[in-house]
């Protein structure tokens, strides 16, 4: 499904991304773990056309998007949740969550996808009217990958979602994550700092350093690497 | 006294509607796009030239068709000018101040144009409905009340529009947070676009209806678009409703200030207002919160 192959990219003069291939295929949620400003949301913002690839290619079902404005890789259903939420703070929950189903495609199914929204996070609901800025941490959250899901995505990259989050709220976060892996079908690549409980939600897992891939396989073989235990897990 | 002091007030609201059709275009690019248009009561001043020139060139011309025709023109006129004009600069370091350069010298191109295609002779337009009538017991002016319907009437609309409307939201999305606006998909180009249009729309709008109070002349437009700036910042720029109460407080001062002291005073006695409101309130009445 997406095809990542030898990715460069720059903020100013500092490489941020160096030669970075990874791939996910149809239905997988695929993990990049990394230490903080090793390149990770850089890598999911520029695979979402919101940071642009210097070089590099970038495809999504065969087709390149390294070149496409961020609008138009909304349509092909990719869509980025990020860190630090980027939600509208003074429009109600409910008109970040319409915004989200702003690209022509997800519109005719605004209705529906909202209702999945809002039974998938009862608490967003109760919370419909009152603008963004009064939401706790992890409402916040749960909109801004709500919003998400209203883009009608195929493939989701979600950027550190348990960020600032408390642990029960982590666990809870990684869940419905997974739910929406499975039962909408929904692919998904996400970045995360903290190996230990994301890696048991998903299939395949990529390990970042410096703005490269420094390790690519599934949990098992992760937790067997030296040299993961050492930088990753902090063992010897 | 008292019964002229309310004739003033009426039509101080009256003036107040206008200025917040006017105000209001100005404070929408400035929170969706980030910069301000210097040429924005040029703008004014074109719409209302383009109004002079169809009512004397068809005997038969009215207001709704004057509407009809320089609105849907004044759009797309601020879709080209955005095209153009800003656009280009928008992937420039420092954009914004190329783009005060860039409308600054736009308004230098139009004021020169009107001069040359109208001469320096000051226009004026007909009157929408002549007469007075009685409002609860003030003889008011026909004109004024109607002024102060149509005024009304566009706020609530931009207001719905910007509550409902697909494009409605998506400007107020860009003010409130421009990556929050990518990430959801929408075309920045296209949605600035139309902000710009937009505006033009608004102040070709209140252009037309600020005449006869105003004149047209080449120039006419600078003192639009200090007055629209200065509605913009006492409101808080960016804000929707401290535009609106900041041109309504400015339309009454004003009509206050011209009955006791003479025509020549409103603009001193605005500045002296913003001052003190931004040394108590820097962001403006309502900035701070929005």
């Amino acid at each position: 499904m997406l095809e990542v192959n030898k990715v460069n990219s720059f903020y100013g003069e500092l490489q941020v991304l160096h030669d970075i291939s990874l791939s996910v295929s149809d239905g997988e949620f695929v993990v990049a773990f990394g230490p903080n400003g090793h390149g990770k949301s850089t890598l999911l913002k520029t695979i979402c056309g919101l940071h642009t690839a210097t070089s590099g290619s970038i495809k999504f079902d065969g087709e390149e998007i390294s070149k496409l404005e961020s609008s138009r890789v909304v349509q092909k259903g990719i869509v980025y949740v990020a860190e630090d939420r980027h939600l509208f703070p003074e429009m109600t929950v409910l008109e970040n969550l319409k915004l989200g189903s702003f690209n022509i495609n997800a519109r005719t199914k605004e209705a529906e996808n909202l209702q999945y929204v809002l039974e998938l996070f009862p608490r967003l609901k109760e919370r419909i009217d009152k603008p963004a800025r009064t939401l706790s941490g992890g409402e916040a959250r749960m909109l801004a990958i709500g919003r998400g899901l209203m883009s009608k995505p195929n493939f989701l990259a979600i950027d550190e979602p348990s960020l600032g989050l408390a642990p029960n709220l982590r666990i809870d976060v990684f869940e419905k994550i997974s739910e929406i892996n499975k039962e909408m079908g929904i692919t998904i690549l996400m970045v995360e700092q903290d190996i230990t409980e994301a890696s048991t939600y998903c299939n395949n897992i990529y390990l970042m350093e410096d703005g490269r891939i420094v390790f690519e396989g599934n949990r098992e073989e992760i937790m067997k690497n030296k040299h993961v235990k050492a930088v990753f897990l902090g063992e010897e | 006294m008292t019964y002229q002091l309310a004739q003033v007030l009426i039509s101080g609201i009256a003036l107040g509607s206008i200025y917040a059709v006017m105000a209001s275009g100005m404070s929408l690019v400035y929170g969706v796009l980030r910069i301000f248009n210097f040429a924005y009561g040029s703008f004014a001043m074109w719409a209302a030239y383009f109004a002079w020139f169809l009512f004397n060139h068809f005997a038969w011309m009215t207001y709704p068709a004057v509407f009809a025709i320089v609105l849907p023109a004044m759009f797309l006129f601020g879709l080209a000018v955005e095209k153009i004009a800003i656009k280009p600069l928008r992937q420039r370091a420092n954009w914004e101040i190329l783009a005060i350069i860039a409308t600054t010298g736009l308004a230098l191109f139009m004021d020169n144009t009107s001069l040359a295609a109208f001469g320096p002779i000051q226009k004026d337009l007909p009157f929408i409905i002549k007469g007075t009538m009685n409002l609860a017991g003030f003889e008011v002016s026909r004109h004024e009340m109607l002024t102060l319907g149509v005024g009304i009437s566009i706020i609530a609309s931009l207001q719905v529009f910007l509550k409902r409307a697909r494009y409605g939201l998506a400007m107020r999305a860009l003010a409130q947070d421009m990556m929050g606006a990518k990430i959801v998909g929408i075309p920045l180009n296209r949605a600035f676009g139309y902000t710009f249009a937009l505006s033009a729309v608004l102040v070709g709008i209140s252009g037309i209806l600020l005449v006869p109070r105003y004149f047209i002349s080449p120039s006419g437009g600078w003192e639009i678009m200090i007055k629209a700036w200065v509605i913009a910042v006492f409101g808080g720029m960016g804000s929707f409703i401290g535009t609106l109460y900041a041109a309504f407080i400015l339309g009454i001062v004003e009509a206050i200030v011209i009955w006791q002291l003479g025509a020549r005073w409103p603009i001193v006695i605005w500045f002296l207002i913003l001052i003190v409101t931004l040394i108590i309130r820097p962001g403006g009445l309502l900035g701070a919160r929005e």
